[in-house]
């Protein structure tokens, strides 16, 4: 198959899979219980004042019809009104992308050369005491739950240390203004992934290594060290760039926690809030803004997976 | 494999045992809390200051007994995810064979293009999507898990059941007009059901981290229940008076999981040939 024709393909399934989410998105929050209206209204609200709203809101229309409009003002780019703050959804939304975002450029930051770094030097010597040693501390660590990983941590480092502070309260929206508050939520953060990743980046080195071609870059005489970064780890690379957008799901579920553990107001908090205050607008935006991420982003990862390894990849 | 395979798997064997123990004393602790816990707890419902360092590991934050606590807690997440695991597998597994066995292209399609759409949605998304659509209770948490899995399995299963259902043997057995299902039961099923197997390890440390990272952000449990996760979640505001009354649960999840983990990568490392 020509790259052109994979992306075409993979390109087709994107779309589908943004429609399919847009579309279960909209079914889940309006199963939500209780009526927006009401809400609204306030404390003691009459009858006349939830009509009047349900008729502002279009309350009063047919889910279909409801639906047809919010996928339109999607296009353009419009994301409704907060029921709570009345405040544009999108303003909501960029104005706490801001701390999500710079967590998860740290988290890949580190995570992507140090797992690499471990998988590779845990494949360096298969079978060997340090191998063993990774090997056993990623496949222990892997599925911890990052809240139970990050109080341990606060209450090790955080409260009996007292080496870094145990929340963000108080650091205010620029959290690069104080850089010690970041350490304890990179750390929860690459604990999962970089289990995965590492152990992925080892199993493809080892198989590479083992693999006819790199015996016979050996044999013409090539270096350890081409043989290893030019030959081996682009094939060996492969899967772990499509974990790699795999792991955008747990990044996403691990900052959701992680905001909440150490009080970091994002994106995470920020949909928390509106699904406990049943602010429609404001959980659908959420949810098609992660969506839509998770879709993209795997879609590049498996366009750049499978200019690694057309054979492979594209199997897939 | 080379020539090398048996040295590898011997270095590898003095390796793997201290790991086994340390992943089956790991799993014992919380497990047997789980378990035997509730058996040895009364209702717990005499209740003195919060935050109070009487007793062994002081009280919580609205005054109940730590220890007490802990004994009762560990049901919940377990049960929670063993539960939601075999739900998954009792409609997952069914549903990848069939679109296995099936010449019908179509419905291959019809039954694996949903969940692959399913799989696109991150799961903590859905978890809180579905929460708060659905009544608060155990049974809603173990449907909602049960859903996040159910893809995987079906796809693993789909995968596995392929070569076996397309395969020279299938043909035969319909050349000998073997009914439908000791094709599909009796050789492809059986055939899969190593894989089957040590697959159910990983989805139920999958299923244990969704509950317990969902009772933390308060999805489907009531707020103060007796739940380790529950428990790190609420006692969180004493930690610097009280440290013990999140410190044991969180300590006793991250046991959990780490054991269930090493003895499932024992398993599944025993009999690479038979899982294959």
């Amino acid at each position: 198959m020509s790259l052109t024709r994979y992306t075409v393909r993979r390109l087709l399934l994107g779309v589908g899979q943004v429609a399919g989410i847009t579309t279960i998105v909209f079914v889940l929050t309006e199963a939500l219980p209780g009526d927006a209206a009401v809400v609204i209204a306030g404390d003691q609200p009459d009858p006349e004042r939830i009509a009047l709203i349900r008729e502002q809101l279009d309350l009063d229309q047919p889910p279909w019809q409801r639906y047809l409009d919010w996928l339109a003002g999607l296009l353009h780019g419009d994301f409704g009104v907060s029921l709570i703050s009345q405040r544009p959804v999108l303003d909501m939304i960029v104005g706490s992308a801001a701390a999500t975002v710079l967590l998860a450029a740290a988290t890949l930051l580190v995570l992507v050369p140090l797992a690499i770094g471990l998988g590779m030097l845990a494949a360096r010597r298969e079978g060997g005491r340090l191998d063993r040693a990774i090997s056993a501390v990623a496949v222990g660590l892997y599925a911890v739950p990052e809240f139970a990983l990050a109080i341990l941590l606060v209450a090790v480092f955080g409260v009996q240390l007292g080496w870094f502070p145990p929340t963000a309260v108080g650091t205010g929206p620029n959290l690069l203004a104080q850089p010690a508050v970041l350490v304890l939520p990179l750390l929860v953060l690459l604990a999962r992934p970089i289990c995965s990743l590492s152990r992925l980046t080892r199993a493809g080195m080892v198989d590479a290594l083992r693999s006819e071609y790199v015996a016979h870059a050996r044999r013409l005489g090539l270096g350890a060290g081409r043989r290893w970064l030019a030959h081996a780890l682009p094939t060996a690379a492969a899967p772990v760039v499509q974990q790699l957008a795999r792991t955008t799901d747990w990044l996403l579920g691990g900052v959701i926690v992680v905001e909440a553990v150490f009080v970091i107001p994002g994106l995470g908090t920020a949909l928390v809030d509106a699904v406990a205050a049943r602010d429609v607008p404001t959980v659908q935006g959420l949810c098609v803004i992660v969506a839509v991420t998770t879709v993209v982003v795997n879609l590049a990862a498996d366009l750049v997976a499978f200019r690694l390894a057309p054979r492979t990849a594209g199997a897939r | 494999m080379t020539g090398r395979a048996p040295m590898i798997s011997r270095a590898r064997r003095t390796g793997r045992v201290p790991r086994l123990v340390t992943g089956v004393v790991l799993l014992a602790v919380p497990l047997l809390l789980a378990l035997a816990g509730p058996a040895l707890v009364g209702d717990g419902t005499n209740r003195t200051r919060p935050f109070d360092q009487a007793g062994l590991l002081g009280t919580d934050f609205v005054g109940r007994d730590v220890t007490g606590q802990i004994l009762l807690g560990g049901r919940s997440v377990v049960a929670v995810a063993a539960a939601a695991t075999a739900l998954a597998y009792l409609v997952g597994v069914p549903v990848g064979l069939f679109a296995a066995l099936t010449r019908r292209r179509w419905l291959d399609e019809v039954l694996m293009r949903p969940l692959d759409l399913l799989l696109a949605v991150p799961s903590l998304l859905l978890l809180i999507l579905l929460a708060a659509a659905a009544p608060r209770g155990p049974v809603t948490l173990v449907v909602i898990v049960a859903v996040i899995a159910l893809p995987e399995i079906a796809r693993i299963t789909r995968a596995a059941a392929l070569p076996l259902a397309h395969g020279p043997a299938m043909e035969a057995m319909r050349l000998y007009r073997e009914t439908w299902w000791r094709r599909a039961v009796g050789y492809v099923a059986r055939g899969i059901r190593r894989v089957l197997l040590a697959d159910a390890g990983i989805r139920f440390i999958g299923a244990v981290y969704l509950v317990a990272t969902a009772s933390f952000l308060g999805i489907g449990v009531a707020p103060d229940a007796a739940d380790w996760a529950v428990m790190v979640d609420r006692n969180r505001a004493g930690i610097f008076l009280q440290p013990w009354a999140v410190v044991v649960p969180a300590a006793l999840l991250v046991a959990l999981a780490v054991g269930v983990n090493l003895v499932t990568d024992h398993l599944l490392a025993a009999r690479p040939e038979a899982t294959k």
